[in-house]
């Protein structure tokens, strides 16, 4: 297997610039991932603008963007194991067992073993990244664009079955995502597209702009709708070594759940929170004899947080190696390099091997950094939890403003943000995620793109769709996505009826 | 009592219409978009209308099944979330004409006070906010800021 991107990427990583720019974002990661109101995709929001407009060059910005994805990860489970509160998506799971051990005087323990945890996935994670990515790349080079249309449809497929509660809610997201993907110039035919004659339009809605209002004004809206809502801050943290006795009995929690972390985050569109999720629900399905999952089990605690560090490097797959991302906040990241037109897929390993390299190296590096910073630094990261609103919230507002407008100088660009940003919080009142329309607006141009370039090969004719095997094979794969939860609810019910009949003979759970 | 899901019901399907709607307006515009010639079979028009369709199908699937949702706020809440973003549009209008700390310093004080810091306590961090980020982005980071017109008439004389 051929690594040499691999180690051009060191040499682009371990230049002073680099590292330093590496250990900003892992540092500023890990203070959003802890804030309780904003996540990574949040931070990369509001930090992609101002690097963009520093004049950094790609690879360096996409090693901030990773080094704050990342930093996120391991973040996310300070305020889930001191508040109870989840910091992000990814980290939900992580109060479950994390909270109770706090409770019992162990947070420094419990902060101590997710952070190794995290560490562990995190480069369980990384390494499954630096091999598997050429290896896709290598599959993906045969692809046309008949196959890239399907692969996309595969893609949605997969985000309507795995994300969210209501996959309806879920493909109108996408749907939504598209159609604002439409706006502005068509290339081959010089039409513009639903621009109101208004010229800034005419490149497009600007993604930043997007980004912004989608998460960062509909957020601040959103917090200051549940104001009241925050639990009790847990103070003493105790001792903060991991006890060897506590390790040794995570070991196979935390290689399996790594394992699960990445698979699930290579699927297109399927992010931490689901990865966590499986990760918990095997574990206790494996571990949980005495009953002790829920009440402050290590194993608990250290599953979700090995397998959402793994997520954040499973989900750089097939955004690096496709063009697809496999999370939400990838979605974003491949937006950023958009904005420096770069266009991700199979080429970008050979054509520009110091970008994907120098982001896998900068993610073996920045695991070690995210350590050796959250082993010592925890308690200067709890105090973050204390910053009171009046604080945070108005900060995330300049950030946006300022971050808006400095790409384009355009205060169309403030107002077009605030716009977006209403329509995304009464979306999200209707329990819309914002995600999949960042998904569908990143991947809208390339899906039609390719649709009309296949069609124009094949003079009109819609089988060129599948004529192909790889086709064929996608379209198989989207199909069984599709048609997976509705079998698995089935089965769930066939459980559950078992549950309620064990219950009711007073039997003790399996 | 089925008061509490009778209002979801209908917040939901409020929502499903106004999707409704929208996928139909897109649809209409997609149909009428102008171009002189296309090299590809398909044109700038399909691909839009189909999304419309789309849509159009999933918002009544959702008008039919539309789920959890929030409900709207009320009192305080309401007026909070209704002042937000109307300090966000003030601060944008305000932004080139009145320039960089006017404008940061009427938003960072408004929301601060929306987050219920006293009135000396959001004009104590308004004015830290507005020279606070203008050291670390006019200064430091040198992103292009407004001065705004005003200030630069003043300058001027």
């Amino acid at each position: 297997m051929n690594l040499d991107y691999l180690w051009t990427g060191f040499a682009v990583a371990l230049t002073p610039t680099n590292l330093l720019i590496g250990f900003v974002g892992a540092f500023l990661g890990t203070l959003i991932g802890a804030l309780p109101a904003i996540g990574p995709i949040n931070g990369i929001a509001l930090l992609l603008p101002i690097a963009y407009t520093m004049g950094l060059p790609p690879e360096s910005t996409m090693i901030l963007l990773a080094g704050i994805y990342c930093g996120a990860e391991y973040g996310g489970r300070i305020s889930s194991i001191l508040l109870n509160v989840p910091g992000d998506a990814g980290a939900v799971m992580t109060a479950l067992d994390g909270n109770p051990l706090a409770k019992q005087g162990r947070a420094g323990e419990a902060l101590a073993i997710s952070g190794l945890a995290s560490f562990f996935g995190g480069t369980v994670g990384t390494i499954g990244l630096a091999l598997f990515a050429p290896a896709l790349a290598a599959l993906a080079i045969g692809f046309g664009p008949a196959e890239y249309f399907v692969l996309m449809v595969f893609a949605f497929a997969t985000l309507g079955s795995m994300v969210g509660s209501d996959p309806v809610k879920t493909l109108i997201g996408c749907t939504l995502g598209l159609m604002l993907a439409t706006v502005g110039l068509d290339p081959t035919s010089g039409a513009y597209r639903f621009t109101f004659d208004e010229p800034e339009l005419g490149d497009g809605i600007e993604f930043v702009v997007l980004v912004i209002g989608l998460f960062s004004i509909s957020e601040a809206i959103n917090i200051l709708e549940h104001q009241s809502k925050g639990g009790e801050i847990i103070k003493v943290l105790g001792r903060s070594l991991a006890r060897l006795e506590d390790i040794s009995k995570c070991v196979w929690t935390v290689v399996r759940s790594s394992v699960i972390g990445f698979v699930v985050g290579v699927l297109p569109g399927t992010g931490a929170s689901v990865a966590s999720a499986i990760a918990y629900m095997t574990e206790k399905r494996i571990n949980d004899r005495d009953g002790t999952f829920g009440k402050g089990d290590v194993r608990g605690l250290a599953a979700p947080e090995a397998a959402n560090n793994a997520t954040a490097a499973g989900a750089f797959v097939p955004m690096l190696t496709l063009g697809v991302p496999g999370s939400g906040t990838t979605a974003v990241m491949l937006g950023a390099l958009m904005l420096y037109n770069i266009q991700p897929g199979p080429q970008l390993l050979t054509e520009r091997p110091e970008i994907v390299g120098g982001l896998v190296a900068s993610m073996f590096i920045g695991n070690l950094i995210l350590l050796a910073l959250n082993l010592p630094l925890v308690k200067i990261f709890a105090r973050v939890l204390t910053l009171p609103n009046w604080i945070l919230v108005p900060s995330i507002l300049v950030l946006s403003v300022v971050g808006v407008y400095s790409t384009h100088s355009s205060v169309l660009s403030i107002l077009l943000m605030l716009g977006i940003g209403v329509a995304g919080w009464m979306l999200r009142k209707l329990d819309f995620e914002m995600a999949p329309i960042i998904l569908g607006f990143v991947l809208g141009k390339v899906m039609e793109v390719n649709l009309r370039n296949a069609l124009a090969i094949s003079g009109g004719d819609l089988a060129i769709l599948w004529s192909s095997t790889i086709s064929q094979v996608l379209w198989v794969m989207a199909i069984g996505i599709a048609v997976l939860p509705w079998f698995l609810a089935r089965r769930m019910k066939r459980l559950r009826a078992i549950e309620a009949k064990a219950e009711a003979a007073d039997l003790p759970e399996d | 009592m089925h008061g509490d899901h009778g209002a979801m019901l209908r917040h939901g399907r409020i929502g499903a219409a106004v999707l409704f709607v929208f996928a139909l307006a897109f649809g209409w515009m997609g149909s009428r978009i102008e171009y002189a010639f296309s090299s590809d079979p398909l044109g700038p028009r399909t691909f839009p209308v189909a999304l419309a369709i789309v849509l159009a199908v999933l918002a009544a699937l959702n008008f039919l099944r539309p789920g959890r949702n929030e409900g709207w706020p009320r009192g305080a809440t309401l007026v909070g979330a209704v002042a937000l973003p109307a300090l966000v549009c003030a601060t944008g209008l305000l932004f080139e004409p009145a320039g960089f700390l006017v404008a940061i310093f009427v938003l960072t004080t408004g929301a601060s006070r929306a987050f219920g810091a006293s009135w000396p306590r959001s004009i104590g961090a308004g004015i830290a906010h507005a020279i606070g980020w203008y050291v670390l982005f006019g200064v430091l980071l040198e992103v292009q800021l407004p001065a705004g017109d005003l200030f630069k008439s003043l300058l001027k004389r």
